[in-house]
């Protein structure tokens, strides 16, 4: 029987999964702690400006589902109460922003039935690619953040800046975006993309919004929201384009072959 | 048996009456703590919590070398809190310092960018920091007195599927297996030529990030391992396991000190809804 027919045939939740996710939160949640404090965002415990555990939960919910939200959800909350310092409480309800980060990539593969191949056919457009797509997506970030904040209300010199942060941001993350779609499997890479923007930007609102605006009660001032959520996606997008990109590549294939790879949620 | 302490750092925690209380006790007492945290919303409540946890990790026996290797990490905490606090927001209250960082004279205003250090910002980071402060005691009482199957036998005495108590008891085991698989891992690049100590810092960043592959790859191996192990052992994540192997009744000093840490609990609940 063929290797694909074998995982197709197992539809139930096994020991392997349970002990991955496991295994996959303890490592997360040390490099989540390592992180936070190697690389933090100025006045937020617990936000990281170069998350390196999101490398790990993340892939981990493409390949796994909701085993690899749940180990965000559980790597953030333990992060939450320790080094970071938030009540349960509060930590229970920021944590979903790393549900909701594996999630998101996780749910696009899932709900547009793309099989994941990562096989690499143009080496120099996957290595192109990820910088491209971060530093475009960051330029454009700021470029908003410094017209919402500033340029809104007080004019130019704001204003000039935000226009031309959306205009080099958006052609260098549209570059990327077609580099990304040469680099192999068109809808694999599609579906990447789009995951990591989607995942930077919503665990990025809802982190910072329940440090800042929505938590029982917020730990951090709302004035705070915009510098934890701009650190938050700019972090995010860095490393979920180029870590977990490798990590994507180099370990699909292992994942498919070994079983551990489940098409729906859960099996 | 050797507790999670001991496994991540080799710290040993000398015999004291705390070690010699139940699995189940050991585990209840440092979740009581940190339920407190919730309750602990002014500065005296939480100065108080967190004596009452320093307190009770001496009494434990724990080495203050252990809380000293943690210094510089609250006061990085305590310096972020801080800069929350006064660089990006001005909170209401006495102003004691101010230095202008950046002003920009923009077409319809002034834009100013200053620190502003006020008497309740500095109450606020005090706050933050000895909440903190108290998570952290806490997670060393945890680490230091429980070991992964002090997690097991206590969960599996309150009758949870293996999926659970086997998860939680390899969750911190799972830090130690990452810890001695990143050794390993660097021992290797090393064999092979990569200098960590003469690199720069990015490099040396990229080439940690570098040893995730090969420690996903022995991440898929092990799981492997526990899996079939357990499998074999006929355990499916379902199966209640019994606890009465390890099922050695609490004696009265677990008693005592269970009702003594549910009244301090209480307590600060109490303090909570009436402060």
């Amino acid at each position: 029987m063929h290797v694909t027919e074998k995982a197709k045939a197992r539809k139930r939740v096994t020991w392997a999964h349970i002990v991955t996710f496991v295994l996959a939160t303890a490592i997360s949640y040390v490099l989540a702690v390592v992180s936070s404090l190697i690389f933090p965002v100025l006045g937020a415990p617990g936000v990281s400006a170069l998350y390196v555990a999101a490398a790990i939960y993340v892939p981990l919910g493409i390949w796994m589902g909701m085993w690899g939200a749940l180990a965000g959800y559980i790597s953030c909350f333990f992060l939450g109460l320790w080094p970071s310092g938030y009540t349960p409480i509060q930590s229970f309800i920021w944590s979903w922003a790393d549900f909701i980060e594996a999630l998101a990539p996780a749910a696009v593969f899932r709900l547009f039935k793309v099989d994941p191949d990562f096989s690499v056919k143009r080496g120099w457009a996957a290595k192109a690619f990820p910088p491209l797509i971060a530093l475009g997506s960051i330029i454009l970030l700021l470029g908003v953040v410094v017209q919402v904040l500033w340029g809104a209300t007080l004019g130019e010199p704001f204003t000039t800046i935000y226009v031309y942060s959306v205009y080099t941001g958006l052609a260098l993350a549209l570059i990327g975006v077609l580099l990304g779609l040469m680099v192999g499997h068109r809808k694999t890479w599609a579906a990447h993309i789009a995951g990591i923007i989607l995942a930077s930007l919503l665990s990025g609102i809802w982190g910072a919004g329940t440090l800042t605006l929505w938590n029982l009660p917020p730990p951090l001032p709302a004035e705070l929201f915009w510098p934890a959520f701009t650190g938050w996606v700019a972090g995010d997008l860095i490393v979920l384009s180029v870590l977990s990109t490798a990590l994507l590549v180099a370990l699909t294939p292992v994942f498919k072959r070994t079983g551990l790879y489940v098409e729906g949620w859960w099996a | 048996m050797p507790t999670l302490l001991e496994e991540f750092v080799g710290v040993r925690v000398g015999g004291s009456p705390y070690l010699r209380l139940h699995s189940v006790t050991r585990i209840i007492v440092p979740f009581l703590l940190s339920l407190n945290v919730l309750f602990a919303k002014d500065l005296l409540s939480v100065a108080a919590l967190c004596s009452l946890s320093f307190a009770v990790l001496l009494l434990s026996g724990v080495p203050l070398r252990v809380v000293r290797g943690y210094l510089a990490l609250i006061a990085s905490v305590t310096i972020f809190i801080a800069l929350a606090f006064m660089l990006f927001t001005k909170v209401p209250g006495r102003v004691l310092w101010e230095l202008q960082l950046l002003r920009v004279q923009a077409e319809r205003g002034v834009w100013e960018w200053s620190i502003v250090v006020t008497d309740a910002s500095l109450l606020r980071t005090l706050y933050f920091s000895l909440r903190i402060l108290s998570m952290i005691f806490i997670a060393t009482l945890f680490i230091a007195t429980v070991g992964d199957r002090d997690m097991l036998w206590g969960l599996r005495r309150l009758g949870l599927p293996a999926g659970i108590t086997v998860g939680a008891s390899l969750f911190f085991r799972g830090i130690g297996f990452f810890l001695s698989d990143f050794a390993v891992v660097k021992e290797a690049m090393e064999a092979r030529g990569v200098d960590f100590e003469r690199t720069s810092l990015a490099k040396r960043f990229m080439l940690y990030v570098n040893a995730l592959i090969p420690l996903l790859s022995l991440l898929v191996t092990r799981s492997f391992e526990i899996s079939t192990a357990l499998e074999t052992r006929g355990i499916s994540p379902g199966t209640r396991l019994s606890g009465s192997y390890h099922s050695t009744p609490l004696s009265r000093g677990d008693y005592l000190v269970l009702a003594a840490m549910c009244l301090v609990t209480l307590a600060f609940a109490g303090w909570f809804m009436c402060g």
